[in-house]
């Protein structure tokens, strides 16, 4: 809970201030690159950013990496990471795992007498 | 056949699969068909033979790709280094935004691709290897991996990766098609600050680095818009990336510049005007500097609160620097 609270509080402080009148590049973005309504982007992301935190915390990440790992993504990436994190792809495949899908797959298309690949397969009758 | 009075006789319906399946597996991906037939204009060859490798441990293919492109583009880093910030323990696996945030924490623009084979081909005729998701499986059944294309021989329809653990794996360029088209035609270039990949649009660049000078040391944000201003002369957010990049490191001289192109550029100049008028203030002229924010008040639009607000602290500077003058 401590991390999650001192997290929010560090986000608090990377808000883009409004240092000394300079207008923001992202600002001057809102209406260019797709990222629509970027006030309620950023507020959404405020709040998203400790949960991705916890979340990551959850999955064996390490609490101080996490905080890196948060503060590096952009307020959509936060966005959608929040809603999505268990439902997006997590690239992932060690080519042994692959290379046995293949194996069963052939040798059961061996067996059923569509290929033959492997010398000690007999198709069923 | 036995085929027939397996499938065919005695489950009727399963042949019309299998059927299906056959027809599946002989054509071509529809991208790599197009490309076949209307010859485009990228070499025929190429591959990107000095491109690192690093053999993939266990479910650590994520890494080994960030590495592999970082590296390419110049950036010191191997796999052990950067799996603590991507690899998700849980999962057994590295998610894309976390690679694209990674990317961004060594100091590299990650920039997303357009869902097209030849904006790869483009890249990597550029010299530029790109990060690619596969589902190797089918659909209901993913195996997500991560490779890194350096290559492709457009006679040959096959493509080159530094796959997992194979230095160079050729696949046929059909088969890439449908398992990147299965990763849901994800790909991103990672471009050192001061590069443009060579197949980006300019939003897609831009957005890739307003989220890098959030996170960069400016000097290092600077040169990203810089680099843009170069490809895209006429881009308003290049120049205004430009001069607070450089206002922020304080050479008055280019944040000046861009900024009068940035006002130029755009179709509201309040903002650059704006951002020009506090440059000027900061080198110590402070009458063109009230002259530039008066003209910014004057354009109105949604900066013209913050123009207002300029202008107000500039005038009273001003009269401040004039009262202890005087004295």
């Amino acid at each position: 809970m401590a991390c999650v609270l001192a997290a929010s509080m560090a986000n608090v402080a990377m808000l883009p201030l409004a240092n000394a009148g300079l207008v923001a590049t992202e600002q001057v973005a809102a209406g260019f690159v797709s990222n629509g309504d970027s006030n309620r982007y950023r507020i959404e992301a405020l709040f998203a950013r400790p949960e991705i935190q916890a979340e990551l915390i959850r999955r064996g990440v390490d609490p101080a990496e996490a905080r890196k790992r948060v503060a590096a993504l952009d307020d959509e990436e936060a966005r959608t990471l929040v809603n999505h994190l268990d439902a997006m792809p997590a690239g992932a495949s060690d080519v042994l795992t692959v290379l046995l899908v293949v194996f069963i797959v052939l040798l059961v298309t061996d067996i059923l007498g569509l290929t033959k690949i492997f010398s000690f397969t007999r198709p069923i009758k | 056949m036995r085929f027939d009075s397996v499938f065919g006789a005695r489950f009727p319906p399963l042949s019309g699969v299998f059927f299906i399946l056959a027809c599946l597996a002989a054509c071509t991906a529809p991208q790599t068909r197009a490309l076949r037939d209307t010859a485009p204009s990228e070499p025929r060859q190429v591959e990107l033979t000095q491109t690192p490798f690093f053999p993939q441990s266990d479910f650590q293919c994520g890494p080994a790709a960030l590495a592999t492109a970082l590296r390419a583009a110049g950036i010191a880093v191997d796999p052990d280094s950067v799996a603590p910030q991507v690899f998700l323990p849980e999962r057994k696996g590295s998610l894309q935004l976390e690679m694209i945030a990674a990317a961004r924490r060594n100091g590299a623009l990650p920039v997303p691709l357009a869902p097209e084979l030849r904006a790869l081909l483009v890249e990597m005729g550029a010299g530029r290897p790109v990060i690619v998701l596969q589902n190797l499986s089918l659909s209901w059944a993913p195996i997500w991996h991560y490779a890194v294309a350096i290559g492709y021989d457009l006679d040959a329809s096959e493509i080159i990766l530094r796959s997992g653990r194979t230095r160079r794996l050729t696949m046929s360029m059909s088969t890439f098609e449908r398992t990147w088209a299965r990763g849901g035609y994800w790909a991103i270039a990672v471009a050192a600050p001061g590069s443009v990949p060579a197949s980006v649009s300019e939003p897609s660049y831009l957005q890739a680095a307003l989220a890098f000078e959030k996170v960069a040391p400016p000097d290092q944000s600077l040169l990203a818009y810089q680099a843009a201003t170069r490809r895209w002369p006429a881009s308003e957010l290049a120049w205004m990336g430009t001069g607070n990049s450089a206002f922020r490191l304080k050479q008055w001289q280019v944040a000046e510049s861009a900024f009068r192109r940035a006002a130029e550029s755009g179709k509201d100049p309040v903002p650059a005007l704006n951002n020009l008028a506090l440059t000027l203030e900061a080198t110590g002229r402070i009458d063109e500097a009230i002259e530039i924010a008066r003209r910014a008040t004057a354009a109105g639009g949604p900066f013209e609160t913050t123009a207002r607000e300029t202008l107000a602290e500039l005038l009273a500077r001003s009269a401040h620097t004039a009262t202890t003058e005087k004295q």
